[in-house]
């Protein structure tokens, strides 16, 4: 089509022919190659997960009211926190904000019509999906089943309980399956890799080959820059799932000793496998958070970002030190007291970036024009979350402390600001920044807010609670406890209602403004300067009607500082 | 409702001050900088949207920007280095420790003392004196459990297939909970163990008051020895045989086919007799097969290895065989010459400075002297064999053992060279 096609109107709003209505019926979108819908598959998808998922620690919670609670049988609460754990981490948070607004974003930022390879894109989507069935066969004790349907089945029925740690040699022994389930769950997971991978590639190359003239690399949105440092992370450790399901394999099948100890393997190398690919995947589920934050704070300051270098090379730093930081988790399985000490040390590394970024974010805010629209909150609600989430990493990367705090209530706290704190509030973030752009219509700002002030306080009074319980020496994934720690948990139990309410008005009042909402969206409803912001909301296929141009800086909000009579200050 | 667990061993003080320490620079550092975004966030709202495009374009600032980069590593340099030695000291064990035993399963502790005391399932309870150090040898029969006391401030994994171990010093007597920390399935919220810290005297009668006389003994140990034909591959008098000798080997260092040292301490050699390929010894061949015993089996060979090593009692007993007057005769010339150097080391007053178990008195131990090489004062080495004990005996102070004093005196012309023939016999067979 060409650009007489599109009537865009006067605020660049494009009602007809844009990506959402251009083609119809199911077909075109379970096989559609724009990289538009397959973000909008995947969040229906991960919302899906997210949902099954947080009904699961809905449960959890509950049954954690009291100390010797009867609402879930303990092996019903160990399904139950697998559950949790696998649904969240895998087929939530890990794909989530790349999959979602990655996907949706980067062609758009800079200023390419699709990413790269469009249909390993749509693969990528139906190799998660296949993933995501995998996973769930693995959780639901197949073997069990099967002997069920043969009718020689032995013994209960008893889905995957191993946590989403799977630690051998209990992982491998449990179940009626005999470790069966675990298999499927790491052959899952390898399958899930494959998508991150196949993604991270297709991320890859769309950011070297496709950015429009004139956009440099030290032009690139932040958010653009988180996606690059994750997409390498995917790329470079989600091999290791691979490596480790093939040892699994042999293991079970050949009866080679690897991880079994009765075999003559030892079960910590299954630890270090999981912990070499899974602690650089808790990068890749928050790197692109700090990247919409990056975002977010300069268009509702109009102020650019502060210190982009430095924002820029932390991401890739953090990356970087992602990678030689995995054994942290393993301070008490008896490794060397060297071994613990070079890992405690490159822990800390990880701090400094960190620090760095925080810093920046509100620095950004310093003589700007704030206004508090809703990403603006989950933006500075992101900033004190981390806080809590950084220094209570220091806490635990602390090798004298961690002895005490690993596996206790301390480390569920830190994982949840970590990972809730940061990357899904990231997410939410990001998705109400772009909810005009992805749906062309406005979400109700009120609503918004409110949703706000419950997650955050809901989130706040689930966990912080927890950190006390950490202190107290409470141990996790624990179905009872002594009364002793009563009170902490009640209180947690009741912030989760508060958090849980939250999500669910914030995730309906998106849905239903997209659905209900008569307000038009314009082409830039905040006055922003990048360039996703020039296409139309909803954007047509092709993303742009007129090639882009990048005339004014990303972050060149406000005046130059000459204009305004000052000095000082660092050139773009 | 208390915050901090009890404070019940040495390390808890240590563990607290630094956890204190970290939260008041958390709480500074979190309030400074959330405090900060929200002065901007009030300062810098937007009052019209004619503020809009008023915004000064500060791209940042470089000397700010080093500043905070350099605060950070500063403290995080200096909290990571505290971490460590924090941790080095939790795990520092007193020479002076009583050891316990623990195994673990689906879903209990189990306690295992050097007496042969035991204390396991539901209700186990570790108990142990106050201001004492403990140190735990963990390990488990099936998956990974964790052994975690908050009021002692330590945990440990134990993991099947190997023997970790930790340390720590009760101050305060009490009881306190023990919990699982390594997920473990079903039960593993109630695997839990109670600590009791006692006092000494308590300690001891509990201690020794065995139910069952299947305890880890030494002489179990003796027997499987010969039973399970250890001895066709580890001699007890340093003899190379197939395998490393027994002789000397507990608490010594062994460099290992990968070239890495280890210490022959309890875990290692727990671990040996269980996954002998594990670590081996470099120079050995990889020979020896999996034993699977029960737990007081494997705890009774330790104990006998311990012993020929220490030879716990093992020098005066054979002195007081050798020398028992009901049935030596009093004629020297009817008795072995090994029994004539047992009686002259005593006669002479030797046994002053020269103990017959292994412990250190004035001068070096007389046993396992005799075949051993000995690094001297002037850093030559030489071996004790016939010529040195001659030497030694006549001319003590030509060549002094590392560490000791010229002590000794010249026994020239008080003991002929019989005498000291029987001496070395006497040597010889205190091995």
């Amino acid at each position: 089509m060409g650009a007489a096609d599109y009537q865009v109107d006067e605020k660049g709003h494009l009602e007809k022919n844009n990506y959402l209505n251009c083609e119809k019926g199911l077909k075109s979108w379970l096989f559609t190659i724009d990289h538009k819908r397959i973000a909008l598959l995947y969040l229906g998808a991960m919302i899906l997960f997210f949902l099954v998922g947080g009904l699961a620690a809905v449960l959890i919670r509950l049954h954690l009211w009291s100390s010797d609670s009867k609402l879930l049988s303990p092996d019903m609460y160990n399904v139950l926190f697998t559950l949790h754990g696998v649904l969240m981490i895998f087929l939530f948070i890990v794909p989530g904000i790349p999959a979602v607004l990655g996907n949706f974003l980067l062609p758009l930022m800079i200023g390419a019509k699709d990413v790269a390879f469009p249909r390993l894109n749509l693969f990528s989507f139906w190799i998660y999906l296949l993933g995501a069935l995998i996973g769930f066969i693995g959780l639901l004790d197949p073997v069990w089943l099967v002997s069920k349907i043969k009718g020689s089945a032995i013994g209960t029925w008893m889905p995957l309980d191993t946590g989403w740690t799977f630690y051998t040699p209990y992982s491998t022994s449990t179940g009626a399956g005999s470790g069966w389930g675990t298999i499927i769950m790491t052959f899952a997971a390898f399958v899930l890799g494959f998508s991150s991978i196949l993604t991270g590639l297709n991320f890859i190359v769309t950011i070297h080959r496709l950015r429009a003239p004139g956009l440099t690399w030290f032009k690139l949105p932040v958010f653009v820059w988180s996606l690059y440092a994750t997409s390498i992370i995917q790329v470079l450790a989600t091999p290791v799932v691979g490596i480790t399901l093939l040892l699994l394999i042999a293991e079970k099948v050949l009866g080679v000793g690897i991880f079994d100890p009765e075999k003559g393997g030892d079960p910590i190398l299954y630890q270090h496998f999981f912990w070499f690919y899974s602690h650089p995947v808790v990068y890749i589920m928050v790197l692109p958070a700090f990247g919409i934050i990056g975002e977010i704070i300069p268009i509702f300051s109009r102020k650019p970002i502060f210190g982009y270098s430095a924002v820029v090379f932390s991401s890739v730093g953090i990356a970087a030190v992602s990678f030689i930081v995995w054994a942290h988790h393993m301070y008490t399985a008896g490794m060397s007291p060297f071994s613990q000490a070079f890992f405690s040390a490159t822990t800390f590394g990880v701090a400094i970036p960190t620090a760095i970024k925080v810093f920046n974010w509100v620095s950004t805010m310093y003589k700007g024009a704030i206004s508090f629209e809703a990403p603006m909150l989950y933006a500075m609600a992101f900033v004190f979350l981390f806080m809590i989430a950084g220094t209570t990493g220091i806490f635990l990367a602390t090798l004298g402390l961690d002895i005490f705090y690993h596996d206790t209530y301390f480390v569920v706290a830190h994982f949840h600001y970590t990972i809730q704190g940061g990357a899904v509030i990231g997410l939410i973030a990001g998705l109400h920044l772009w909810f005009p752009k992805i749906t062309g219509k406005m979400y109700n700002k009120k609503l918004a807010i409110f949703a706000f002030w419950l997650i955050f306080i809901g989130f706040n009074v689930t966990f912080l609670p927890q950190f006390i319980l950490g202190v107290q020496g409470m141990p996790r994934r624990y179905a009872f406890y002594i009364p002793e720690f009563e009170p902490m948990h009640r209180l947690s139990t009741i912030g989760m209602f508060f958090n849980a309410i939250g999500y669910t008005l914030a995730l309906l009042n998106l849905a239903l403004s997209w659905v209900f909402s008569k307000e038009k969206a314009p082409a830039n409803p905040y006055k922003a300067l990048g360039l996703e912001w020039q296409a139309p909301s909803p954007p047509p296929h092709d993303n742009f009607i007129n090639t882009p141009i990048v005339t004014v800086g990303r972050y060149d909000y406000g005046k130059p500082l000459e204009d305004l009579g000052l000095k000082g200050g660092v050139s773009g | 409702m208390k915050i901090v667990p009890e404070k019940a061993s040495t390390i808890a003080s240590d563990f607290d001050f630094l956890n204190l320490v970290l939260f008041i620079a958390s709480a500074f550092f979190t309030v400074a900088i959330v405090g900060v975004m929200l002065y901007f966030a009030f300062r810098y709202r937007r009052r019209s949207n004619e503020d809009l495009d008023k915004t000064p374009r500060i791209y940042g600032n470089h000397i700010l920007e080093i500043i905070w980069t350099a605060i950070p590593t500063v403290v995080v340099i200096f909290i990571a280095w505290w971490g460590i030695v924090l941790r080095e000291k939790m795990f520092a064990v007193d020479s002076d420790h009583i050891t316990v035993f623990v195994n673990s399963w689906k879903w209990a502790w189990e306690f295992r003392y050097e007496t042969g005391k035991k204390s396991s399932g539901k209700d186990a309870v570790l108990v142990v004196p106050v201001n004492k150090p403990v140190k735990l040898i963990l390990t488990s029969k099936d998956v990974i459990h964790s052994l975690f006391i908050p009021a002692v401030r330590v945990k440990q994994d134990a993991v099947p297939g190997s023997y970790k171990y930790m340390t720590f010093t009760p101050t305060r007597i009490g009881e306190y909970p023990i919990f699982c920390t390594e997920y473990c399935g079903t039960q593993h919220s109630t695997m839990m163990a109670k600590l009791r810290v006692v006092s000494q005297e308590e300690f001891d009668v509990w201690v020794n008051y065995v139910e069952t006389d299947e305890g880890p003994s030494a002489e179990l140990g003796k027997k499987l020895y010969s039973e399970l034909g250890c001895n066709a591959c580890h001699s007890l008098d340093g003899s190379r045989l197939v395998g490393p000798s027994f002789k000397g080997l507990y608490g010594s260092e062994r460099e290992l086919s990968d070239g890495s040292i280890v210490v022959a301490d309890d875990a290692y050699i727990l671990e040996s007799i269980q996954y002998p390929l594990k670590k081996l010894v470099a120079g050995y061949p990889p020979a020896m097969p999996a034993y699977s015993l029960k737990d007081e089996e494997y705890l009774g060979l330790l104990s006998f290895i311990k012993e020929v090593t220490f030879g716990k009692d093992q020098g005066e007993e054979l002195v007081s065989i050798l020398l028992d007057e009901d049935k030596v005769p009093e004629d020297d010339a009817l008795l072995q010459p090994e029994q004539r150097g047992a009686r002259l080391v005593q006669q002479k007053g030797c046994v002053a400075c020269h103990s017959l178990d292994g412990s250190q008195l004035v001068g070096p131990s007389f046993k396992g002297a005799w075949g051993s090489t000995r690094e001297f004062t002037d850093d030559s080495t030489g071996k004790v064999d016939e010529e040195y004990v001659r030497e030694s005996i006549y001319e003590p102070n030509k060549r002094i053992v590392k560490g000791y004093l010229p002590a000794m005196p010249s026994y020239q012309g008080q003991l002929s060279e019989e005498q000291i023939n029987d001496i070395i016999e006497f040597l010889k067979s205190l091995k």
